[in-house]
Order: structure tokens, then C-alpha cells, then sequence
């Protein structure tokens, strides 16, 4: 009975339960990464010396591969010598959950070490902006000709191919370029990322028009509905949900390309920070840096979720916030707008 | 009729949309995009994570260059796109090796070196796996390291000075920066790295071995501070301050007394702690002015800029990495340094 209630296609869960297993995805990963940290019996392959005996090459809080580590210790009880100690460790490169946690924390609270240097929220307000800026400009120019390639056959004859070719070219390779075209600060980063989310913005957006209901079409047709008014009256709104949708992938998209985009021209933004702590090996900063942007792009998506049931109530089915406080603030009337319109 | 209205319009839009997106990163930099030689703006000064070039960060954060009365801004790269950006005109000097000043001065964009940093003296390391001990080792061995920079460079030094071939070893290319991890797997018997991966590397593989190491060849390889020859004939007189400040963190530097707080700047530069950082200091040779002077001679020997410049010349041919000779001469200005006493 039970388990008919989980797996049926399509079958939506209670909210409750689906809560449960939403956080469940996090606390899943969060455990195995546990286990793997605490539990030496699972996966230690280090050995971490805590005292190194007679072993000329061991220095304390050394990393020794465990097989090394034995072998150096046989050979020296063979040969009565003092072995060395040392306890079941992880590479340097997996930390433990608690050692990212604490750089996380660390890291907002350092004061930069020099006097002009960001601190790192500024440092991730850099790379906001430049994501911001990168992925205005890429809409600005997608959307538009993404929906007008959707909907009319000659944009998109006259645009797909190009696109369709350029966006196989990638966007890094488009650095020493951008630097020389737009200088060293934030123009050539910006430029990285218009280049990487744009050619695929067109097309998205471009194959999201096209999937607009045809009913739709035939329908506002039998009414009347002919020419422009049919874009605008009709496929606009058709699609504006989906292609809200498809925007908040693509900002995802965006994201991908800011680690790239940073090291163009003079290093800023959090990437700078990355760099600078993978080349010292200080891994921990490094976890604790990627989980920001993770926590920045997961926060500013279910944002945007919440707009987008709030902008397009006629596919969410939702009454937005807006229309809420209409009914509470102000007196009923006959008909909003939509009785203007018909004709 | 009404159609063709439309297109047009949908038309001027696509375009103003364009020109808007094209204008506004560049219009946000246009006041810099100018070409920099005939502002009156500050010298714009690339430079990367090497100790020998964080170490300017002892005259900004002291407020040298404010005394000296030159407006120097430095603006922090990666090496490589801090060449690129020097490439393209966009800083007027930027801190390279004499070596890689030569590679891009062949492929277009002449620099002139006014100052020499450094050499290395032991942070650009050939590291073997345990068991090999020494050059003579690795002969049929495999060794990892980026084909045509430094290293390269410095195994064939190491070679001819074994009196061995560049044919005995098989080189990997590997980039710098992962040339930890390709000692670690078992792959290959040696790589070559400098500072920070090459300490790294030593750290990643238990008992491994720095066998050669850049103090062996003292001069080898230089570290410069690499000029647009524009703007250094059009503002002569503020890189001549710039050196002069250079001198200044030298003292800086060399008096015990700074030496705490010499560490603290520089690592904070590139956020480390300051006990790992005095590792690095310790492979980079700081050369004093008189040092710096007889650097700046003329003579074939690698004590000499001309001479370690000719000896990367000489490689850069051997190896492709350029076809015609680049002549050292064309690439050196020893005046500013020789003004100083």
C-alpha cells in the first residue's frame, strides 16, 4: 500500500513527505562525505605522522601513503630501530566537513591581510556583478531574437546556422582577445560570459517558441486574431513562463563560465580566491569557496522560482501575492482588464 | 506593406541592442582604453605570484611610490594573462622572465627590460621519485613538465651539464600546475615545476627528491620588469623613480630588522601563511644594485642578462618555440639601473 503511494508515474507526493525526501538530497551526500571523513575503517589511505622515530624522510604532520608508511616501519623494527606513529588520515585533498565549515566561517570574518585587498563578500559581490552584467547583456540580444528565430521562418534562416556554428567555439578561447579588445578589468569578464551563454540562449529560447501549443494559435485565430496581434497577444504570453524557465537554467549557465572569465585580464572575484588557495594546496578554502556559489546560485534560483509563480499566475494556477493584496486592499470591482481587451 | 515596416524595425532594434551591448563593458573602460604612452595616467604595472615580483608589494603597502612621486598602480594576474594583457597594449609593463621577454618580443610585442628582481635560486626544481638520485638517473626515464618554458630550459641545461642528451629523457608535457599530481600517480620518474608546485610536489610524493634545482645554474633564469618601449621613451623620468623604488624595498628587504614584517606583507599577498611563504623566499635570488649593475653588462656567461638571455634564445631556437634569433640587445635597458648609485 505504502509503497503503490511512491512509485506511480508522475504521482506528485504529499507536501510533507516531499519536504522530507528535498532535504534528504542534502543530507544524503552530507552523510556519505561524513563517513568517509570520520570513519577510518571506510577510507583512510594516509597516514598522518604524529611522530616520525628514526625515519629520516617522516616529518611530523606529514602525509605518508599507509603502504609506505608500513613498509618504512617494518624495515625499521627489522633493523631495531625506532618506528615511527602516525594516525589514519585523508588525502589532503578531502577535507572533513567540519574543517570546510570552519573555513567557510573563517572566511567571511578574516579581515583582508592587506589594507586595499576586498574581503571575500566583496570579492563575491565582484563576481555577482559580473555575472549580472554578462547575463543582461546575452538576454538583451537572446531573448529577443530567440523568440522572433522561434516564431517566423526567415529569422530563423537567417540567424541558426551562425549561431549553430559559433556556439561550438569556446568561450575561453576567446580571452587573449577579449583582453585586447576591451582592456584588463571587468569588459573582457563580462564579454566571457555574453560569449558563453548567448549562442545557447538564442537557441533555447528559439526552441522554446516553437513548442508553443498550436491550439493556441488555431484558437485565437478562429477568433480573429490576425498579423502581429497574434505574436503579441498570443505567442508572448504562450511562452513567457517557459522562457522564464529556460532563463533560469541559462543563468546557471552563466555561472559555469565565471571561473574562466575572472582569470581574463586582472585576477578579482571569488575565482582569485580559488586559484590562490588550490596552488597552496589550502583545500579546505577551496570546498568552502565552490559551496558559496552553490549556496548563492541555489538561493538566487528558488528567488526567481518564487517570482516566476508569482509573474505568470495563468500557468502556475497560483493566485500571486500582488492579486492578493488587490482583493484585501481594495474595493471588489466588476472585471479587471481582461474584459477590456475582448473585443 | 505593414510586414516589411515591421522587419525593419525588429531590424534597428536587433542593431541598437548590439551596439548598446558592444559599447557598454568597453565605454566603462574607455577612459583607459586610450593608448596609455601619452596619458598622463599612472603607469599600469602587471604582475604575478612569483617572489620576486610580490615583492612590490613592500613599496605599495609602505607608500614608496608616493614618496618617490610616481603614480605606479599594480594590477594583480595570472601569469599568463598578465603577458596577454601586456601583449595587447592594455598595461604599460609588466614582470616577466627574460626568457618568456624574448618569446613574445619574437612573436610581436617587443618589451624592454629596465630592472632585474631576481634570479632563481632553487624554487624552479627537476624532482624525481624515490630512488633516483641524481641527473644521470633519468637517462631512458620520463620526465613531466610544460614543453618550451623554463623548465625545459633547465633540464637541458642539466643534461648538457651531466654531458647528456635532451634525446636521453622523454619529456611529458604537463602543465605547471599539475605537475604535483602527475609525480603522485607513478606515471613518470621526474617533473620539473618551480614555486609554489614544485614544494607542493615534494610535499604530494613521500621521499621524493629535488635532484637539479636552479641553484645549480645561478642565472638561468632572470626576473625582470618588462617596459613598452612607448611609454618607456615617452615617461622616462617616473621609470626611473619606479627603479629607484625598487632599491628602496631592496634595503627594505635586506635589514634584519624588517624581515617579520617583509614576510607578512608578501604572504598576505597571495594569502598563505607566512611560515610556508619563507620557503619560497629562500629559492629567489634578490639582487642588489651592485649586483644588478654587473648584471646589466655585457659578457656571454649566464651572470650576465645578455648572456642567460642569449642562452634562452639559443633554446627558444633549438625548441621552435620561434624561428629567428632574437637579439638580446634589442630587448635590455641598462641605463635606468646604471643612473642609480
Amino acid at each position: 500500500m505504502a509503497r503503490a503511494r511512491y512509485f506511480i508515474i508522475w504521482k506528485e507526493l504529499d507536501p510533507t513527505r516531499r519536504r522530507v525526501f528535498q532535504i534528504c538530497s542534502f543530507i544524503i551526500p552530507l552523510l556519505v562525505w561524513s563517513v568517509v571523513s570520520y570513519c577510518p575503517a571506510v577510507w583512510h589511505p594516509m597516514v598522518r605522522v604524529t611522530e616520525p622515530g628514526s625515519i629520516a624522510h617522516f616529518r611530523v604532520d606529514a602525509l605518508i601513503e599507509k603502504r609506505a608508511f608500513f613498509r618504512e616501519n617494518a624495515k625499521a623494527v627489522e633493523e631495531h630501530r625506532q618506528p615511527a606513529s602516525g594516525v589514519p588520515t585523508n588525502p589532503v585533498y578531502l577535507p572533513a566537513p567540519h574543517e570546510v565549515a570552519v573555513s567557510f566561517y573563517k572566511a567571511f570574518v578574516t579581515p583582508p591581510r592587506l589594507p586595499d585587498e576586498p574581503w571575500l563578500h566583496q570579492s563575491l559581490g565582484h563576481s555577482i556583478k559580473i555575472i549580472l552584467w554578462g547575463f543582461l547583456i546575452s538576454s538583451l540580444l537572446a531573448v529577443p531574437l530567440g523568440i522572433v528565430g522561434g516564431t517566423y521562418r526567415l529569422f530563423s534562416y537567417l540567424t541558426d546556422p551562425f549561431i549553430e556554428f559559433f556556439r561550438y567555439l569556446p568561450a575561453p578561447a576567446f580571452a587573449a582577445l577579449a583582453v585586447a579588445v576591451l582592456g584588463i578589468y571587468d569588459g573582457p569578464k563580462v564579454a566571457i560570459i555574453v560569449i558563453g551563454t548567448f549562442f545557447q540562449q538564442v537557441l533555447m529560447i528559439s526552441n522554446t517558441t516553437q513548442r508553443l501549443d498550436p491550439a493556441l494559435l488555431e484558437a485565437a485565430q478562429t477568433l480573429g486574431a490576425r498579423g502581429f496581434k497574434l505574436f503579441t497577444r498570443v505567442v508572448i504570453p504562450g511562452i513567457l513562463p517557459d522562457v522564464y524557465r529556460d532563463m533560469r537554467i541559462l543563468l546557471g549557465w552563466a555561472w559555469t563560465y565565471l571561473i574562466v572569465a575572472e582569470v581574463v585580464g586582472n585576477s578579482t572575484g571569488i575565482t582569485w580566491f580559488i586559484n590562490q588557495q588550490a596552488k597552496y594546496r589550502i583545500y579546505d578554502n577551496v570546498y568552502a569557496a565552490i559551496i558559496m556559489i552553490g549556496i548563492i546560485g541555489l538561493t538566487t534560483d528558488l528567488f526567481l522560482a518564487w517570482i516566476g509563480s508569482q509573474l505568470f499566475t495563468w500557468k502556475s494556477g497560483k493566485k500571486s501575492i500582488l492579486s492578493r493584496l488587490r482583493t484585501v486592499y481594495s474595493s471588489p470591482r466588476p472585471k479587471p482588464e481582461l474584459s477590456q481587451e475582448a473585443p | 506593406m505593414r510586414v516589411k515596416h515591421l522587419f525593419g524595425l525588429l531590424l534597428v532594434i536587433a542593431l541598437s541592442a548590439l551596439t548598446l551591448a558592444a559599447c557598454k563593458p568597453a565605454g566603462k573602460e574607455g577612459t583607459q582604453a586610450k593608448p596609455a604612452a601619452q596619458a598622463k595616467g599612472p603607469l599600469k604595472i602587471a604582475y604575478s605570484d612569483w617572489p620576486g615580483w610580490v615583492a612590490w608589494e613592500i613599496g605599495i603597502q609602505k607608500g614608496f611610490f608616493k614618496e618617490a612621486g610616481v603614480d605606479a598602480q599594480f594590477q594583480w594576474f595570472e601569469y599568463a594573462p598578465s603577458m596577454d594583457a601586456f601583449v595587447a597594449g592594455k598595461v604599460d609593463a609588466v614582470a616577466m622572465s627574460n626568457g618568456d621577454t624574448l618569446v613574445n618580443g619574437a612573436k610581436g610585442k617587443k618589451g624592454t627590460m629596465i630592472l632585474i628582481n631576481d634570479y632563481s635560486n632553487g624554487n624552479d626544481m627537476i624532482i624525481a621519485r624515490p630512488g633516483i638520485k641524481s641527473i644521470k638517473d633519468l637517462k631512458g626515464k620520463k620526465v613531466a613538465l610544460e614543453v618550451g618554458l623554463l623548465e625545459h630550459l633547465m633540464l637541458n641545461h642539466a643534461l648538457k651539464q651531466n654531458g647528456m642528451k635532451p634525446e636521453d629523457v622523454t619529456l611529458i608535457n604537463t602543465p605547471t600546475h599539475q605537475t604535483a599530481q602527475t609525480l603522485a600517480s607513478g606515471d613518470v620518474d621526474a617533473i620539473a615545476a618551480w614555486q609554489p608546485n614544485s614544494g607542493q610536489a615534494l610535499k604530494a610524493v613521500n621521499g621524493a627528491k629535488a635532484i637539479y634545482t636552479s641553484a645549480n645554474a645561478p642565472g638561468l633564469i632572470y626576473d625582470a620588469l618588462v617596459v613598452d618601449p612607448q611609454s618607456l621613451s615617452d615617461r622616462k623620468e617616473d621609470w626611473q623613480k619606479v627603479v629607484k623604488v625598487w632599491y628602496r624595498i631592496i634595503d627594505y628587504m635586506k635589514n634584519p630588522a624588517n624581515e617579520k614584517e617583509v614576510l607578512q606583507i608578501m604572504s598576505a599577498r597571495v594569502n598563505v601563511p607566512a611560515a610556508e611563504y619563507a620557503t619560497y623566499m629562500k629559492g629567489t635570488r634578490f639582487l642588489s644594485l651592485a649586483e644588478a649593475q654587473e648584471a646589466f653588462k655585457q659578457s656571454a656567461s649566464l651572470t650576465s642578462l645578455y648572456g642567460s638571455s642569449k642562452n634562452a634564445d639559443d633554446f627558444n631556437i633549438a625548441n621552435k618555440v620561434y624561428d629567428k634569433p632574437q637579439n638580446p640587445a634589442d630587448y635590455i635597458d641598462a641605463s635606468l639601473v646604471a643612473n642609480l648609485k
